[in-house]
């Protein structure tokens, strides 16, 4: 069998994510008029860019055998702090960003030692953490509403440079490093050896634990990013704001055409499931659906790219 | 007076024939041992017969009678009881509920009379003497020679016509095997058969009043068992095999050791093992299943480090990872290659390179031109026919995915090599490519330490050859003395008639 056979193989399913979204995106600019005009797609890629980057530290974790089920009152709490404690103030950032930085390398490590040195299962561990965050963040803003985000963060989420937005720059940077880490680096190869069999990969010298534990705070951190972004999007943080990010980042994740159990996928796919993800959910007013239908419609996205990738699989 | 007749019986799994036209008759009253190298079928007819696995072919009669054992539950209504080698208890349960597993004393409304089950389980347990063990005590918090015994204990307990020792000895103390022995044959006495199957030679002479001897799968010979001396049980197991595929030894071996063992020792698994491992030796360890060895290899890989002193070449190490054995030179070709060798998705680059891919990574990026090239040396040298080292090691047959592992110990520079039944399931063919290969290494001064349960392999293969029993080295031998013969004189811990055995240093 040829390199390239294998590598059509091996990548089928991220192919076939591609080529929904992009079936998708035509489809729905052939019945919406100024769908597929650049100043729209722009806002669908913005729109995109949240799930696709709490969808990077999920494709990390999932990869190495683990799901992050914490991220979405992570990028509450990121949210709601940075508010809270700026007052508005773009002056506080220099102290308040380095605080949240710190705070999710610590929820990160927290669900990495978690599963790794006490053995919890990440669906039990992370979705413990996330009870924690939320019930402290109840805690500590009592419920009621925080202030606006301050500008610098506003402008980061809705400017433009040349034309293109910011938000997008970033999402671009970090896909860029994740591309890296998984592709071009030792640890992306570990990641893989970890997430596929954790026990071969023991033997054949990988510090899995160590591994493992940075998924996680590489998730931490990107649900963190996506916090700090989504805040200065809406312009103020609200309690529950994460909620929709549990489900599409695994989404997004799966439908990329990586494996739940671990050890099979990369990031270029889930940013695909992010564009699919998104695209749904544009595609919903346009046919005059109620917006509840979009779980319905998420969930069938899933089935039909398990479906088709277990096909797939059953095929060779 | 029952007989229990067992006739060409067959089974397959794929290619390998497990069981090939195998006979066997006993009648009650009597203890019948079933004698045979691993490998020889014993354990298959023995699934067959508890109703684990069905077979392919041939006739299993009790009195005269066919019976259809397809499933456990046949097999318990045709009066076959099997204690398990492999315990069938569930941990979570007491000794009662185990005892008494399907078949409790059910109250008004079919609940489970406890406490009446807990009285009958106590006055079994008193019944086959012993009552030491707690009949309310979890399976779990049992020590395993315990858990032995409940296992005899359900097995009998049922008063089956047909009781089925599968190497119940194994995990007993000598007083509990005195005890084994006795519940034997008090049993045949009562009018069951008994079938004993064991190891030990001498155990079998105690207990036993006929005996069959597999080979391959069929029966190669039967009588009263003194009718069969020693010297003729074990020729019949080991038979008359053609020796090939095995390159020359080398005339002399080093004097220098290069890994040396002093007192490794790991609960009761490990008792004190001392072991020297000379520069470019191929040292073989054998002995029954079960008697340590796996746990000396993963002492010595760092996979389940072990009390004790390791030195390599002269300097104490502590291999507590197997990162940290790997760092010092020595690697582990483990077990089982699909679950602890491969990774059977990820291609075959990925495999070879992951022992190494820090070392040949700079600030973290893989330099993939470095990695192609080591990977295309060590897939030459060791003739892996792949066509493209992208290919996912699962797709690949026994031989390779073994040689694939052999790569990832090579690239990582390895001094020792651990190699632990790295031969099972693999084709003739590369078997011999692999001893070759072992031997070329050895040449180059390569350390070798050689698990395997195939007797022709370790006499062949090793320049010395370690039994081990009851987590210690029981011997060692080698020039004349390694034959196979002796090995498994050895491994039955049975005396070597012309000279004695080399003093464990």
């Amino acid at each position: 069998m040829t390199d390239r056979r294998q590598w059509l193989r091996r990548n089928q399913a991220t192919l076939l994510a591609y080529a929904m979204a992009i079936a998708l995106f035509l489809v729905t600019s052939a019945f919406a008029h100024g769908f597929a005009t650049w100043n729209h797609t722009r806002v669908l890629l913005v729109q995109a860019c949240f799930i696709g980057i709490v969808g990077l530290g999920q494709t990390f974790v999932i990869l190495g055998g683990g799901v992050d089920l914490s991220v979405p009152w992570m990028l509450n709490a990121t949210a709601t702090l940075l508010t809270l404690w700026c007052h508005g103030q773009a002056a506080n950032l220099v102290w308040v960003l380095p605080v949240l930085l710190a705070m999710a390398v610590i929820v990160g490590l927290v669900n990495g030692l978690g599963v790794t040195l006490l053995g919890v299962s990440p669906i039990i561990m992370t979705l413990g953490v996330n009870g924690v965050l939320q019930g402290a963040l109840l805690l500590i803003t009592n419920g009621g509403q925080s202030p606006t985000a301050p500008h610098a963060i506003q402008q980061l989420a809705t400017g433009n440079v040349a034309g293109i937005p910011i938000a997008l720059l970033v999402w671009a940077a970090v896909a860029l490093i994740a591309w890296l880490l998984l592709s071009k680096m030792s640890l992306g190869r570990q990641l893989y050896a970890t997430g596929t069999n954790a026990r071969v990969a023991y033997l054949s010298g990988v510090r899995v634990g160590r591994v493992t534990v940075l998924s996680y705070v590489i998730s931490a951190l990107a649900s963190a990013l996506a916090g700090v972004l989504l805040a200065g999007y809406v312009g103020e943080a609200y309690l529950g704001m994460g909620d929709v990010y549990l489900f599409s980042s695994v989404a997004a994740v799966v439908i990329g055409g990586a494996s739940i159990l671990g050890g099979r996928g990369h990031y270029v796919g889930t940013v695909a499931g992010a564009l699919i993800l998104t695209l749904l959910a544009a595609l919903l007013p346009i046919l005059n659906l109620n917006p509840a239908a979009l779980q319905v419609v998420y969930g069938f996205a899933i089935l039909l790219t398990v479906g088709l990738a277990s096909l797939r699989l059953g095929g060779t | 007076m029952s007989v229990l007749r067992i006739t060409d019986l067959r089974k397959r799994y794929g290619a390998v024939h497990a069981l090939d036209g195998a006979s066997l008759e006993a009648r009650s009253g009597e203890v019948h041992a079933l004698l045979g190298e691993n490998g020889a079928g014993k354990s298959t007819l023995i699934k067959i017969l508890s109703g684990a696995v069905r077979h392919d072919g041939g006739s299993i009669a009790l009195d005269d009678r066919e019976l259809r054992i397809r499933s456990p539950r046949d097999a318990v209504r045709a009066g076959i009881g099997t204690a398990f080698q492999e315990l069938s208890l569930i941990p979570d349960l007491t000794v009662a509920q185990n005892l008494f597993f399907g078949r409790e004393p059910l109250g008004r409304l079919r609940g489970v009379r406890r406490g009446r089950l807990e009285q009958e389980a106590a006055a079994l347990l008193e019944q086959l003497g012993i009552e030491r063990i707690a009949a309310t005590a979890l399976v779990r918090t049992l020590p395993i020679a315990q858990r032995q015994l409940v296992e005899i204990a359900k097995a009998a307990a049922r008063r089956p016509r047909v009781l089925i020792l599968d190497e119940a000895t194994s995990a007993l103390s000598p007083a509990e095997g005195t005890w084994l022995l006795e519940l034997a044959r008090r049993t045949a006495r009562e009018g069951a058969i008994v079938i004993f199957i064991s190891h030990r030679l001498a155990e079998i002479r105690d207990v036993a009043d006929r005996m069959t001897v597999f080979r391959a799968g069929v029966d190669v010979g039967a009588g009263a068992i003194d009718q069969i001396d020693d010297d003729e049980a074990v020729r019949l197991m080991l038979g008359r095999r053609v020796e090939r595929l095995y390159p020359p030894r080398r005339e002399a071996v080093g004097e220098e050791v290069v890994l040396a063992a002093r007192g490794l020792t790991l609960g009761t698994r490990l008792a004190g093992v001392d072991l020297d491992l000379r520069r470019g030796e191929i040292l073989g360890v054998g002995g029954l299943q079960g008697q340590g060895q796996r746990e000396l290899f993963n002492a010595l890989a760092g996979a389940t480090p072990a009390r004790g002193r390791i030195e390599l070449e002269g300097r104490e190490i502590h291999p507590t990872s197997p990162r940290r054995a790997l760092a010092e030179g020595i690697a582990l070709v483990p077990e089982d290659r699909q679950r602890e060798g491969l990774l059977l998705d990820l291609s075959i680059r990925d495999n070879i390179a992951l022992p190494v891919i820090e070392r040949i990574s700079r600030a973290g990026f893989v330099d993939a031109r470095a990695e192609t090239r080591m990977v295309a040396e060590v897939a030459e040298r060791l003739q892996i026919t792949a066509g493209s080292w992208a290919r996912e090691a699962g797709s690949l047959s026994g031989g390779n995915q073994q040689k694939v592992v052999l790569a990832k110990t090579l690239v990582s520079g390895a001094r020792v090599l651990l190699l632990y039944d790295a031969t099972r399931g693999v084709d003739v063919g590369t078997k011999s490519e692999i001893f070759t290969l072992l031997r070329e290494l050895a040449g180059s001064g390569m350390a070798t330490l050689f698990y395997s349960t195939d007797l022709q392999e370790l006499t062949n293969v090793c320049d010395r050859v370690a039994v081990m029993a009851d987590g210690r080295i029981g011997g060692i031998l080698a020039g004349p003395q390694l034959t196979e013969e002796n090995v498994l004189r050895l491994s039955v811990g049975g005396s070597l008639p012309p000279v004695a055995a080399e003093a464990v240093r």
